[in-house]
């Protein structure tokens, strides 16, 4: 049977508003998953104060000459999701947040900010591991050994909350090549793993994500984080 | 970047940008307005030629031309508005993008060609170059790249190391340079993978990895060399703009793409469009290929000028040809050419230039004095090591560190290197060097953890067999290091962790609480109080 031109045309186009019909949904999809070890589930563990370790955070532009670094920016996205995940934390789930081990000072004992730096390349060796098989957070198979302990956190700290994202803003010729052909939106996507202080394992994995512009959807930052967290478990209210 | 590389977070070193090798603008001087008006016709003149009635009914005045009117445009200018109206609009729009294709593999008359001699090597600096917006937005971004390393703890703190490393570094840099943007910082990044790379602001990193892996100052000096030519030859920059022109083009072609009309030039448009990104991949690959082999034969001089021994260069890709935890992959293209061309070109080009062979004598006291300067930072990268799981490169290293200096801290790591090995073999087999084997490694390491993969080769006779000899031998040198000389306390904590893997639970707690007791401001001590705490309760 012969097809004419344009019922091919209509098809291709047709599959190709299928599949990005398809991809939108997986893409968006992670919204709602989160991964909680048993003991949080059995509420064996109940996280009270936690410590957020600087956030990694980072942004590009994406232009129709190519992506092109926004250091900058992502500097200040990092420092934002960071408050922003200590507030939520603190608002909806009563936790308290502590202040990390150290800060570069540049001067004197370089250790404890060696200490920080090698568990958070600790953490990103993990975090492909996770994301491979995300649900295995619920049986506990990933930890990250006790050496959490060389951080000497307060001793009241119950967990060590990790944070990376990636995020893309799209330039005024990109939004529009991207309506006209297709593409990837802009967006911002994180990967939150919270790991139990004493023991290193992790307790929650989640990762939370927007579409629009990374650097100014600053409401829909907030709901994606509150949507992240919605099954943590809320500690008591202190009196 | 050197093979091997981690790519560094930040536009100017993460984000492609590669210059092209193949030869500029072939094809785009024949390829004219004129031919690209020429192309849809030739499908008709085959129809018409053997009378075969065209498939398509709005095609039927085709017949009424045959083929010495194509190419006289002029002479039939109703023929050629026919044709542009209706028809080949869309094969000139997938013509254009061709052209694009073409131009942008002009590789800005700056990138060597392959087979250009070797002795041609460009001058060292780009006299020419003048800074653009785009260069200056990426110029900014390096000074951010440089702040945040030195903020999230990767920057070594070793002053004594980042000395030497400047020493030699301004050794290297011809006397009065003085280069427009460009202020010279020479760091060592605690990585325990062999790298080093440069921003254009002229900030040049070596890993620990790297410092360890070389020999001697030479081999130290060849690496920083050819670093200091990406900054001084600005090929961050040029690559940057070659990129911005391609991915330009695939921008262009994509929306063409999108939009190509049905039939064969729809399709023959289709197909170029699916096409050509993958070519102007393989260019950006291609471009950097050609800086870095630039790179590599500017390195030389640079060496010869400052009186290092030029044939480290070849020696030290031979060192970094060792794939000691056989994770080079060799992947479809890469950015850098093979190691085995860089030897090959490398010693072509010495045999040309080099009037000088270092005695052995001369480089093992280089060597001699190369190890005494950088012993803690080879220390510090075994610790690195370790924690990212490089085992096999933790125990070659602390081996090469014990046979130049056998002290109790050098015998306490390797100790700590056997230990952690666990039931791993100690070298990747030739079967594990295929690539095939590489990239399933590569898969497993993705999916398992380090703890998974353990007790997975415990399961094995092999896995059982390598454990028992790496405790063994562990234990050994421990014991070593608690008796030489100053011994460090950390053995204690070692020889209580190896302990309490055997299952002596007794012995455990009291290398700990040795530990303990000598080293009481320990980091440390609080884990492994607790897990005193945790033995005593079994």
């Amino acid at each position: 049977m012969r097809l004419n031109n344009s019922v091919v045309v209509f098809r291709l186009r047709a599959l190709i508003l299928v599949l990005a019909t398809v991809l939108l949904i997986g893409f968006t999809s992670p919204i709602h998953a989160q991964f909680l070890h048993p003991k949080i589930k059995s509420k064996e563990t109940t996280i009270r104060t936690v410590v957020v370790l600087p956030a990694k955070v980072n942004v590009v532009r994406d232009s129709m000459k190519g992506p092109e670094g926004m250091a900058a920016e992502s500097g200040e996205m990092s420092m934002r999701v960071e408050k922003m995940i200590a507030e939520v934390l603190s608002k909806q789930k009563n936790v308290t947040t502590l202040s990390p081990p150290s800060a570069a000072s540049g001067q004197g004992d370089s250790q404890p900010n060696y200490n920080v730096a090698d568990f958070q390349t600790k953490f990103d060796d993990l975090l492909p591991k996770i994301m491979k098989k995300r649900s295995d957070v619920k049986k506990g198979r990933f930890t990250m050994g006790d050496e959490v302990l060389n951080l000497n956190l307060e001793k009241s700290t119950d967990a060590i909350v990790f944070i990376r994202g990636e995020g893309k803003k799209l330039t005024g010729g990109k939004t529009a090549f991207t309506l006209l052909v297709g593409g990837v939106p802009a967006y911002l996507r994180l990967q939150i793993g919270i790991v139990d202080a004493r023991n290193g394992d992790v307790l929650l994995y989640t990762d939370p994500i927007f579409g629009g512009d990374p650097t100014t959807a600053v409401d829909r930052l907030r709901k994606a984080l509150e949507k992240g967290f919605k099954k943590l478990p809320a500690a008591q209210a202190t009196r | 970047m050197l093979p091997g590389a981690i790519q560094c977070t930040g536009e100017d070193t993460s984000v492609n940008r590669r210059v092209i090798g193949s030869s500029p603008n072939r094809g785009a001087k024949d390829f004219t307005w004129e031919s690209a008006h020429r192309l849809p016709n030739l499908f008709e003149v085959n129809w018409s030629r053997t009378r075969r009635k065209p498939k398509k009914p709005h095609l039927d005045y085709l017949e009424k031309f045959d083929e010495s009117h194509i190419c006289r445009r002029s002479t039939v200018p109703e023929f050629h508005l026919l044709m542009f109206s209706q028809k080949a609009t869309s094969s000139i729009v997938g013509a254009l993008c061709f052209c694009l294709v073409l131009t942008s593999f002009c590789p800005l008359g700056m990138a060597q060609k392959k087979t250009a001699p070797v002795e041609a090597t460009p001058p060292p600096v780009r006299e020419d170059f003048k800074f653009g917006n785009i260069d200056l937005e990426i110029l900014e971004q390096s000074e951010l790249l440089d702040t945040k390393l030195e903020r999230d703890g990767l920057v070594l703190q070793d002053e004594a190391a980042n000395a030497y490393v400047r020493r030699i570094g301004q050794s290297l840099v011809p006397k009065g340079l003085e280069l427009e943007r460009v202020s010279w910082r020479f760091r060592v990044l605690r990585d325990p993978q062999p790298n080093a790379f440069a921003l254009p602001n002229g900030s040049i990193y070596i890993t620990t990895g790297l410092i360890f892996l070389v020999d001697n100052e030479s081999q130290l000096a060849a690496i920083i060399a050819h670093e200091l030519t990406h900054v001084m030859r600005r090929h961050t920059y040029v690559q940057n703009r070659s990129n911005r022109k391609k991915f330009l083009t695939m921008n262009i072609m994509a929306a063409v793409g999108a939009y190509a009309p049905g039939g064969i030039a729809g399709a023959v448009i289709i197909v170029a469009t699916t096409v050509a990104p993958f070519i102007l991949m393989a260019t950006v690959f291609g471009y950097s290929r050609d800086l870095e082999r630039e790179a590599d034969l500017k390195g030389v001089d640079m060496m010869i000028s400052a009186e290092y021994s030029p044939e480290e260069m070849v020696n030290v890709m031979k060192l970094l040809d060792k794939d000691i935890e056989g994770e080079n992959i060799r992947l479809f293209y890469n950015d850098h050419s093979s190691l085995d061309e860089r030897i090959k070109y490398l010693s072509s080009y010495l045999g040309a230039r080099s009037d000088r062979v270092t005695h052995q004598m001369e480089l093992n006291r280089e060597r001699a004095a190369y190890f005494k300067t950088m012993e803690s930072v080879m220390r510090h990268d075994l610790q690195l090591s370790i924690s990212a799981g490089r085992f096999r490169s933790a125990v070659f290293h602390a081996q090469r560190l014990v046979d130049f200096h056998a002290d109790s801290e050098n015998l306490f790591w390797l100790a700590e290197a056997y230990r952690t090995l666990g039931p791993r073999s100690p070298q990747v087999t030739a079967k594990e060097l295929t690539n095939s084997a590489k990239k399933d490694a590569a898969k497993k390491r993705q999916k398992r953890t380090l703890e998974e993969e353990e007790r997975e080769l415990l399961e094995t006779p092999a896995g059982k067999d390598n454990w028992q000899r790496h405790q063994q031998k562990a234990e050994e040198l421990y014991l070593r290091a608690l008796n030489a000389e100053n011994p460090v306390p950390a053995a204690h904590r070692g020889l209580g962790m190896l302990y309490e893997k055997l299952g002596r639970a007794n012995d455990a707690t009291s290398e700990y609480e040795k530990y303990i007791v000598l080293a009481p401001s320990a980091i440390d001590r609080e884990r492994i109080k607790r897990r005193i705490e945790a033995l005593r309760r079994t």
